[in-house]
């Protein structure tokens, strides 16, 4: 069986991220409760690191590397005292694995050279030294190490790992621009992965159910299932980066169907969606799977420049963010902030939640708005309001603003400007003749915030009412 | 115990002992230069020393006199350098060239020694060939088997170790021609040469096995002319005469160092450097980097930590 084998590291981190990693996490930890061997140790504190990363919960993950390092080091310096040579140049290839996750380049390359010198022949460390030197971003180094490990599988029988390292090498020359031979690669390895060769893979992965995917993969089923998707996704991003949408959509749907809720396939399915109605379904897919994924939280804010989403239904976490991020995206940071906080006393660790909870905050400086206040003006007092200095507030106290205001309803008692909700004290009565439906020209103070309906809103003193012009 | 491995290497010349680590290069309290980030190789000649940076594919020379210093860029991943007279060739393994100047020779894959002997250069590439170069071309290559862990010349012999096969396999470079084959140890990762090689002795080889916590010393080859020359035969079969003698150590060390009749040893994994003889062996110091140590003309150097120490060998 095979022991461990390191499929992916492919895609970024950020981007292979989804909620349901709760259920990678609460399998990792069953799995290093249920056995104390090394590599079950091993493969368990490396997968649990990268799931934590993905979650851009870095301590966590930093504290899993650390763990996957001394179990490592601890191995190596056993192997070496039973003078078990392969035992200690496969440990000392995953110390240096280790160590590349911490981000401890100089000691990583010394590891990996030190296992070169005992296992130069065997692909699998050359795969562990491709995969280090790509997470240090030194894809070149990657690329040679890789075609090492390929040279030597394609002299062995296995097809399975020589499809594991045509993935390695690919990633690697990805990651160098050298997109043509990686296509080239990638195409080769889906096809093989799909073919009758794995049929046995096949049988056994669909009825184990097994959908997991892990970058240090335990098992030929895991590592089937795991290269597979992270096969497909490699070469579906390279088909969308050269424009062949429709080979890239078909691709990342193969990806769907072997696991709905993958959210790099569901992110870039809303990226390529053809309708809004069809690129909102995937994007709540896609915060259902992960919410905290940065990418897809990134990608989801460049959306919201240019659409309004439809109401979003904030009972789920994936819901909440979005809510969140659409709350940011229309300035209303009081509001976001809110909603932020309320999911960061659910998930105090997460830094994706921190990050965007800093980005709410806004710029430290709040200036009071002009006497004819734009949108922005408005919703940045309404976001910052009690950020205000105490001679900001007097300033604010003494001054009055006019806008075009739109009411709501059939009482002069609130509406919006620009969008910007706001509301009175209580309902007013204007001297004169309005027609409530048409906007009109207010003349007001400003004494706080409020809610109005859902959301926050002005807290307005009318001055004056007047037939817009 | 925890081994720092920040890199730290150590290089002895006519001058005194050069030490690269933390940007720097530095001979004794005489000069001190701008080195590299990350020293992962140095090699000396009586004039130079040359230090490489394989992580940021940097390479930089000194003046031995002067401190004077030369800084380029390499091919990827410089692995190895070689001074062939006062001309400096760097080994890019990734980049699977020899680079000299502006020149660049591609290789076999996996390029990973380089040894210089006699104006010709001998580049052993782990994918299983050996490749000789003479002005900037190869101009002769071997098929031999790959995955060696190290290569040495001595004479018109080169030696390659190999740690599955239990085995140490000759080359006469004169005909570019395998020639012999040796058992040596467990896993025999590396070798140096203890002696001999005279008109009555063929070369006596240490070879460093850290499955067998000792260092072997097996008779090296002879080429055919020699063995009659001395009577005998024996290079061709299998263990040398010395190859029951072995010296043993706490540890596994997995490289040897030879200096006239200094012998040290050290153990990657556990960081200890060893002073041996063909009957005992004592630490000389533990927790040293990979390379922060050299034999001098007089005992053994190592970094330790904060300054170079030495100690002199019986």
């Amino acid at each position: 069986m095979r022991l461990l084998v390191v499929v992916l590291l492919a895609l970024p981190l950020a981007a292979q991220s989804r909620l349901a990693s709760d259920f990678e996490i609460a399998q990792m930890e069953k799995q290093l409760a249920r056995s104390k061997e090394f590599e079950a140790q091993l493969s368990g504190r490396l997968n649990l690191g990268d799931v934590r990363a993905a979650r851009n919960e870095r301590s966590l993950a930093r504290a899993e590397y650390l763990k996957a390092y001394d179990l490592a080091q601890r191995e190596r310096l056993d192997a070496r005292r039973d003078s078990s040579l392969t035992r200690y140049a496969n440990a000392t290839s995953y110390a240096a694995l280790a160590q590349a996750k911490l981000g401890r380049e100089a000691d990583a390359f010394s590891l990996l050279e030190e296992a070169a010198r005992y296992a130069s022949d065997d692909a699998e460390a050359w795969n562990l030294y491709a995969s280090a030197m790509r997470i240090l971003g030194y894809p070149r180094k990657a690329i040679a190490a890789a075609r090492n490990s390929v040279a030597i599988a394609a002299t062995k029988t296995d097809k399975l790992d020589l499809a594991v390292y045509q993935h390695a090498l690919a990633t690697a020359l990805i990651e160098a621009g050298e997109a043509r031979e990686a296509e080239t690669l990638l195409v080769t390895v889906t096809a093989s992965l799909r073919s009758k060769e794995f049929e046995a893979l096949q049988r056994e992965a669909a009825r184990a159910e097994s959908f997991e995917v892990y970058n240090s993969a335990r098992g030929d089923v895991a590592a089937y299932v795991s290269l597979l998707n992270r096969a497909q996704l490699r070469l579906a991003s390279l088909y969308e980066r050269r424009g062949d949408i429709e080979r890239a959509r078909a691709e990342y749907e193969r990806v769907l169907a072997g696991r709905t809720d993958d959210v790099v396939a569901l992110n870039a399915l809303a990226r390529l969606a053809r309708t809004d109605g069809e690129r909102e379904r995937y994007y709540a897919e896609a915060f259902e799977a992960n919410p905290f994924s940065m990418a897809l939280v990134r990608e989801y804010q460049k959306q919201l420049r240019d659409r309004t989403p439809p109401p979003i239904d904030d009972a789920t976490t994936g819901g909440a963010v979005r809510k969140a991020l659409a709350q940011l995206a229309r300035g209303e940071s009081r509001a976001a902030r809110a909603s932020l906080d309320a999911l960061l006393a659910k998930f105090p660790e997460n830094e994706t939640l921190r990050t965007l909870r800093r980005e709410a905050e806004g710029a430290s400086v709040i200036a009071l708005p002009s006497a004819t206040p734009s949108a922005a003006e408005l919703r940045a007092l309404l976001g910052n309001f009690e950020r205000l200095t105490p001679e900001q507030r007097v300033a604010l106290d003494q001054a009055t603003y006019t806008s075009v205001v739109q009411f709501e309803g059939s009482a002069f008692e609130s509406g919006t400007i620009d969008g910007v909700p706001f509301r009175f004290g209580e309902a007013t009565i204007f001297s004169g003749t309005f027609d409530i439906t048409r906007p009109l020209r207010l003349t007001y103070r400003i004494l706080g915030v409020t809610r109005s309906g859902d959301r926050d809103a002005l807290l307005l003193e009318p001055v004056r009412l007047e037939a817009a012009p | 115990m925890k081994l720092a491995l920040l890199f730290t290497l150590l290089t002895s010349t006519p001058e005194g002992v050069v030490v690269a680590h933390d940007n720097q290069l530095r001979l004794g309290n005489r000069w001190t230069a701008d080195g590299v980030e990350h020293p992962t190789a140095i090699v000396s000649s009586d004039r130079q020393v040359a230090v490489l940076d394989a992580l940021n594919n940097e390479a930089v020379v000194a003046d031995l006199a002067t401190g004077r210093t030369t800084r380029f860029d390499t091919a990827e991943t410089p692995v190895a350098a070689a001074f062939a007279g006062s001309e400096l060739y760097v080994l890019a393994r990734d980049a699977r060239v020899l680079q000299h100047g502006a020149t660049r020779i591609p290789l076999a894959a996996d390029p990973a020694f380089l040894r210089a002997v006699n104006g010709k250069l001998y580049v052993y590439s782990r994918a299983g060939t050996l490749q000789e170069i003479e002005r900037d071309r190869v101009t002769r290559q071997l098929t031999v088997p790959p995955f060696a862990s190290d290569f040495e010349i001595s004479g018109s012999t080169g030696y390659l170790v190999y740690p599955r096969d239990a085995r140490v396999r000759t080359v006469d470079l004169g005909a570019m021609k395998a020639s012999a084959e040796l058992a040596v140890g467990a896993v025999p990762v590396d070798l140096d040469f203890a002696g001999g090689g005279t008109a009555l002795t063929a070369r006596i080889l240490a070879v460093a096995d850290p499955s067998a916590k000792r260092v072997w010393l097996a008779e090296g080859t002879q080429s055919l002319a020699e063995a009659i020359g001395r009577g005998f035969l024996r290079g061709v079969l299998g263990l040398g005469l010395f190859g029951n003698r072995a010296s043993q150590f706490p540890t596994g060390v997995d490289r040897v160092h030879v200096r006239g009749k200094h012998w040290i040893a050290y153990d990657s994994a556990s960081g200890t450097l060893y002073y041996f003889t063909r009957r005992s062996s004592s630490v000389v110091a533990r927790g040293i980097a990979p390379g922060a140590y050299a034999l001098t003309a007089t005992g053994v150097a190592w970094w330790n930590g904060t300054s170079v120490a030495e100690k002199p060998l019986q």
